[in-house]
């Protein structure tokens, strides 16, 4: 290997490109590929420490959870709900929600004999004005909703990816990372609770805040909810209420005519809303 | 034998083949795909780390406020949350300890996102036509003059 033509000296000016021979290319690449390897080393061994000071003062991480051991489900009471948004807006701040999008939202529906008006400003992130309606309004009410995590669901049926999938603790979850944003899953959802993120271009839905349940706390629209109209229980867990509820009251699902299974109960259910 | 080396060949591609696909497949297939499903199981602790939950309920609110915890127990707004009207307690309290102001509003905007009469409110809770309630203009405290936001009483 040693009768190869040695390289003329680089002039330097611009014009003229730098002539690489085989061994400082050799040399560069060894150099550059050394030098990713320690840059991802050491942010490979950096990120557990930059996640581990973030959980100083956050309850007990989830070590201890174990998925098979419970059964989340979810229970709404349109009867109690205010409208005042306080959910969607609580959701919005736990899960930094973009804006335009919901993870929760809250539906009016407003009927009489003549007619049915459904309306939900902002998702009712801002509460609900005042409104007219060109009929003789008999009945009106609030809907709060969410994604449903469904046990027969359409959308992890569709993910070509393996992006979407129900957890051993019944809670349907999209992986970020595997989720090419390919938006089948927006389109076969029957409750439009899912979108595509204007920020990570993946789906993005109600995760029934996982980072929360998983730590012994309620998800975020439970937590701040005034007047009970949301609850959640585990239908694993004996004395449960939410399971007490749902095994003794009248409930009901959306859609129940698509077979989904939601895992998302509302007490005495008007048949009007969809 | 010579037809044999023939054989050998298509064995050695295959090989070769099969070979290929067994690495590519290690290198594109997560290493807890599969686990308990069609899915990466990883992903499933990477979600219940995702984020430092936010809201912590009043009860942690308490634990420098107990006044207005104690306040707020007995009177009618004894359900409502701090965090609706304050924000995210992590927005007040950082994860590292700073502390922020949290939101005060007195405008009546927020007490009529629960107390303005509109349509769909069951008719049991305690609503307000704004408008025939307050004698005034209706700027910021024009709520408070009266109620005690902690502790309201009708």
């Amino acid at each position: 290997m040693d009768d190869r033509t040695p390289c003329p000296a680089p002039t330097g000016g611009p014009s003229t490109p730098r002539v690489l021979g085989r061994r400082a290319f050799l040399e560069d690449v060894l150099l550059l590929s050394g030098g990713a390897v320690v840059f991802l080393a050491g942010a490979t061994a950096a990120a557990p420490a930059a996640a581990a000071e973030g959980a100083a003062s956050a309850p007990p991480a989830a070590e201890g959870y174990q998925p098979w051991e419970h059964r989340w489900a979810y229970l709404v009471d349109p009867e109690r709900c205010i409208g005042c948004g306080s959910c969607v807006r609580a959701c919005s701040a736990e899960n930094h929600v973009p804006d335009g999008f919901f993870r929760t939202w809250v539906e009016r529906y407003v009927t009489g004999m003549d007619g049915t008006s459904v309306d939900s400003p902002n998702g009712g992130k801002d509460g609900f004005p005042a409104l007219q309606v060109a009929f003789v309004a008999t009945k009106s009410f609030f809907v709060p909703k969410m994604c449903n995590h469904c046990r027969e669901t359409p959308c992890i049926q569709v993910c070509p990816v393996g992006a979407s999938y129900r957890t051993p603790d019944g809670v349907v979850l999209v992986d970020g990372e595997r989720c090419i944003g390919c938006a089948y899953c927006v389109q076969a959802c029957p409750f439009g609770s899912r979108f595509l993120s204007p920020e990570t271009h993946t789906a993005e839905k109600c995760t029934w805040c996982y980072h929360r349940i998983t730590r012994g706390l309620r998800p975020a629209c439970v937590e701040v909810c005034p007047t009970g109209a949301r609850a959640f229980g585990d239908l694993r867990r004996e004395g449960d209420p939410v399971r007490h509820a749902i095994e003794h009251d009248r409930v009901a699902v959306l859609q129940p005519h698509l077979r989904t299974e939601p895992q998302c109960f509302y007490l005495h259910l008007d048949g009007e809303v969809r | 034998m010579e037809h044999a080396r023939h054989v050998f060949r298509a064995a050695l591609v295959v090989l070769v083949l099969l070979a290929g696909v067994g690495i590519t497949r290690g290198f594109l297939v997560p290493p807890t795909y599969g686990l308990h499903g069609p899915y990466r199981w990883a992903n499933v602790a990477e979600q219940m780390s995702a984020r430092t939950p936010a809201h912590r309920g009043p009860a942690a609110c308490g634990t420098c406020h107990e006044d207005e915890l104690r306040r707020r127990a007995a009177g009618a707004h004894r359900a409502v949350s701090c965090e609706i009207c304050h924000g995210p307690l992590l927005a007040h309290v950082a994860a590292d300890g700073r502390v922020t102001a949290p939101q005060v509003d007195r405008s009546p905007a927020l007490c009529a996102r629960c107390h303005r009469k509109v349509l769909g409110r069951p008719a049991a809770f305690p609503q307000v036509v704004l408008e025939e309630h307050v004698d005034g203009p209706l700027d910021a405290g024009a709520c408070l003059a009266c109620h005690d936001p902690h502790a309201p009483t009708p």
